[in-house]
């Protein structure tokens, strides 16, 4: 494959501070999407499919349900012997508190890997792309640096979008950091960069001499001095970077042409698969434009929404515009709308919930109501 | 050298299941899928992992390639062990010659160096067309209480069915003194499940005799077990209670499908393993409704869906209605295409409008009622009619109402 030349460099807790509720007990990366995945699902899946086949992640924190959830990469293809993934949380008293002390601890990593290039994403981007169009981009235009970024209104999490201007050829003119961007569409850059190896370690240590922690400007200060490019990703992207996107991109799953592209068979998204039986719809189940994973147990009313495995709704339950994780147990009689549900949590006979469109509710793992 | 291992469990899964006409053409029996997303191997192969055996032979003789495929390295059963595991027992040429496996228990016989390697007390013989969940441990205890050099299980049977089994005559602490194939008038209900533990000595002394004797059909029903009763051994019979279905009709195929979705029944399929299709959760529009279903990973439901199980990667279209009938993974129904009282195998396209199968207060011809079959990679074309207990063959094409 082409991009076997290319080590995966994931960052499994980007804006795990703007998702508080849904990373209360996990990483970014493994919060539970569209049914049977978690976030980092799309991007393991895509190096694999690429044919990247060295992976590491840095966790930073929090990794425990990250670290039970790729195991060893089997699930991916990524445990063989020419495939590999590690899961590279903070040692020796370290912090991960920047990206660029981040990639400096890890150098050892980084350096020892056989691979000449690497391939820096955030691990909250959900999308089926093939990286090996980025690294023929990189090539074709003989670039130092090339940004993937993503025409449209930039998500609310982000505090400061690095936003890009390019020329027609994609060479980068130059980079923003916290634009004044409103409601229009800008070429966002979400944090996915290729590199040679050896020119990261290059400009990560002359940056740490300088005492320049921020990557972004890193970024900013190579554009004229590098060649630096970007490259559109023109295919369906969400970038979940705040309880608002979370819902919005699993309500996009409704949309046919959306789960098209994101399940494209010929590039699977694999995920840790789980024994469940398929899903037993009841006589009294009345179920209308949901996503509904394996294992569930449906003798209510669902609408609009997306359970995960294990779900049961009880006998004359309402459920509408609600996302369930899973092995949830929602009971009889009961009426949501609008809430997010996360695993394991037990609705009692008889509640009523209701959220807005923009303003979903939050019920915490393992609760009670 | 392999460690010891007290138990070596033998699946027979070389038969053809004829009965199952255009289901099994291009795979053997205990690869045909059920339940929304098994194999029937699923379920003998998860009760050895859940009773703790683990060695299995799986012995394969027709159309073997998708059975292999699925059981792969056995992965997805944890039977992928560094010492034990599942394998795959194909006939073999050896030095004096090659030979087709010419009965049940030749096909054990040609094994016996497979066995042998794991040095062990005990061989399950099990085979691959029953649906049930059973602790082998259960059976092995009530073996070795017996000190039994045969045990076999056996269910209790209606006793107007008895006559369609094989059945077990015994004293009243369980010892075999009779075999009774599908007798005529029966005189218990014990009804053999095809399950048998043997002590290994035993069976290999017996297994080596019958394999001497030419006029042998070398089979563990008509010939082993009778010699070793014959000869005087002890042979128990253990009683199983649960659900338990022979699926080796199409009628039972689908009645135990169809179990599935009968509160009534005990079976359930917790703890049963198989092989995950890498599908995303499926979805149900706004226009579908579904009413007691299973529907796998990958589905699309557009249209209506009573009383049937869709396997992954399924779409019925809009208006479309599925009606107490099995449809297999990836198959397509069609916008505004009726399937009642169906099988409908893998990949197979029912068009537009098409109507196969009838509900049996509908037909035509009552007594001739029947479940209708279309085989795998088949195309039925849009406004079609296929009748009740129809067969249709697989990777063909039907127009118009020929049928």
């Amino acid at each position: 494959m082409r991009s076997n030349n290319v080590l995966g460099f994931v960052f499994a807790g980007t804006l795990d501070d703007k998702i508080p509720e849904l990373s209360a007990s996990r990483t970014t990366a493994s919060i539970p999407v569209g049914g049977k995945y978690r976030l980092i699902d799309f991007v393991l899946s895509n190096m694999s499919n690429s044919g990247i086949n060295n992976v590491g992640i840095v966790a930073k924190s929090n990794f425990l349900s990250l670290m039970d959830h790729v195991g060893s990469g089997s699930a991916y293809d990524l445990s063989k012997r020419r495939s590999n993934l590690t899961i590279l949380p903070p040692y020796g008293g370290k912090t991960f508190s920047n990206y660029v002390e981040t990639i400096y601890n890890m150098h050892g990593y980084i350096e020892n890997s056989r691979e000449e290039y690497v391939l820096i994403t955030p691990g909250n981007i959900v999308t089926n792309f093939d990286y090996s169009t980025v690294f023929d981009f990189h090539s074709k235009n003989d670039a130092d640096i090339t940004l993937v970024y993503k025409k449209w209104v930039v998500p609310s999490g982000y505090e400061h979008p690095v936003t890009i201007d390019a020329d027609k050829n994609g060479k980068v003119e130059q980079i923003f950091i916290k634009p004044d961007t409103g409601c229009e569409e800008v070429n966002h850059f979400c944090g996915t960069v290729l590199i040679k190896k050896s020119l990261l370690m290059e400009e990560i240590r002359n940056a740490l001499s300088l005492n320049q922690l921020d990557i972004k400007r890193i970024l900013q200060n190579a554009v004229g001095r590098l060649k630096v490019y970007a490259y559109e990703n023109k295919g369906y992207c969400a970038a979940i970077s705040s309880i608002n996107d979370y819902f919005e991109f699993n309500m996009d799953l409704m949309k046919k042409e959306v789960r098209d592209e994101l399940f494209n068979p010929k590039r699977p998204i694999y995920t840790k698969v789980r024994d469940d039986a398929p899903s037993k719809y009841g006589l009294t189940s009345s179920v209308k434009n949901s996503i509904i994973a394996q294992g569930c147990v449906i003798d209510g009313e669902v609408e609009n929404c997306v359970l995960s495995k294990g779900v049961y709704v009880g006998e004359g339950a309402k459920i509408s515009n609600c996302i369930v994780m899973q092995d949830t147990k929602i009971g009889c009689n009961t009426n949501l709308n609008y809430i997010i549900i996360d695993k394991d949590v037990t609705i009692k006979d008889d509640r009523s919930l209701m959220g807005f469109d923009s303003y979903p509710i939050y019920i915490a793992k393992k609760s009670v109501v | 050298m392999f460690p010891k291992q007290e138990v070596v469990a033998m699946l027979l899964a070389g038969g053809q299941g004829s009965r199952l006409g255009v289901l099994t053409k291009k795979l053997a029996k205990p690869a045909v899928p059920f339940g929304g997303k098994y194999r029937i191997i699923d379920f003998p192969l998860s009760n050895c992992v859940n009773s703790g055996i683990e060695a299995v032979g799986i012995l394969t003789q027709y159309q073997p390639l998708i059975l292999n495929e699925y059981i792969g390295n056995g992965q997805p059963w944890d039977l992928d062990g560094m010492h034990s595991g599942v394998n795959c027992l194909s006939p073999y040429q050896a030095v004096d010659g090659a030979d087709w496996y010419s009965g049940t228990a030749n096909a054990i016989y040609q094994n016996i160096n497979y066995i042998e390697r794991y040095d062990p007390e005990y061989v399950v013989i099990l085979s691959g067309d029953h649906i049930y969940k059973m602790d082998y441990n259960k059976m092995l205890e009530f073996h070795k209480d017996k000190n039994a050099a045969c045990t076999i299980a056996v269910i209790d049977v209606p006793l107007e069915e008895a006559s369609r089994f094989g059945i077990l005559n015994t004293y009243e602490n369980g010892e075999i003194y009779e075999f009774d194939e599908k007798p005529e008038h029966p005189k218990s209900t014990n009804a053999s499940m095809g399950i048998y533990i043997f002590s290994w000595k035993e069976l290999k002394k017996y297994l080596t005799e019958d394999d001497a004797k030419e006029a042998s059909s070398h089979d563990f029903g008509k010939d082993v077990l009778p010699a070793m009763l014959n000869a005087g051994e002890r042979m128990f019979a253990y009683p199983f209670e649960g659900y338990w279905k022979d699926v080796g009709t199409i009628d039972s195929l689908w009645e135990a499908n169809m179990d599935l979705l009968d509160p009534n029944v005990t079976l359930d399929l917790k703890d049963i393993y198989s092989r995950n299709p890498m599908m995303p959760p499926h979805y149900v529009s706004s226009e579908a409704n579904i009413q007691n279903s299973l529907v796998a990973d990958g589905c699309n439901v557009y249209g209506n869906l009573e009383f049937s199980i869709l396997f992954a990667g399924v779409t019925i279209g809009k208006n479309a209605t599925v009606n107490s009938s099995i449809i297999m993974p990836g198959a397509v129904i069609e916008d505004g295409a009726v399937v009642q009282y169906a099988i409908v195998a893998e990949n197979t396209v029912i068009g537009k409008n098409a109507v196969v199968g009838e509900k049996p207060e509908n037909a035509e011809d009552k007594d001739n009622w029947g479940i209708t079959v279309i085989g795998a990679n088949t195309t039925i074309a849009d406004n079609t009619v296929v009748k009740a207990n129809q067969m249709i063959d697989s990777e063909t094409e039907v127009t118009g109402n020929e049928k």
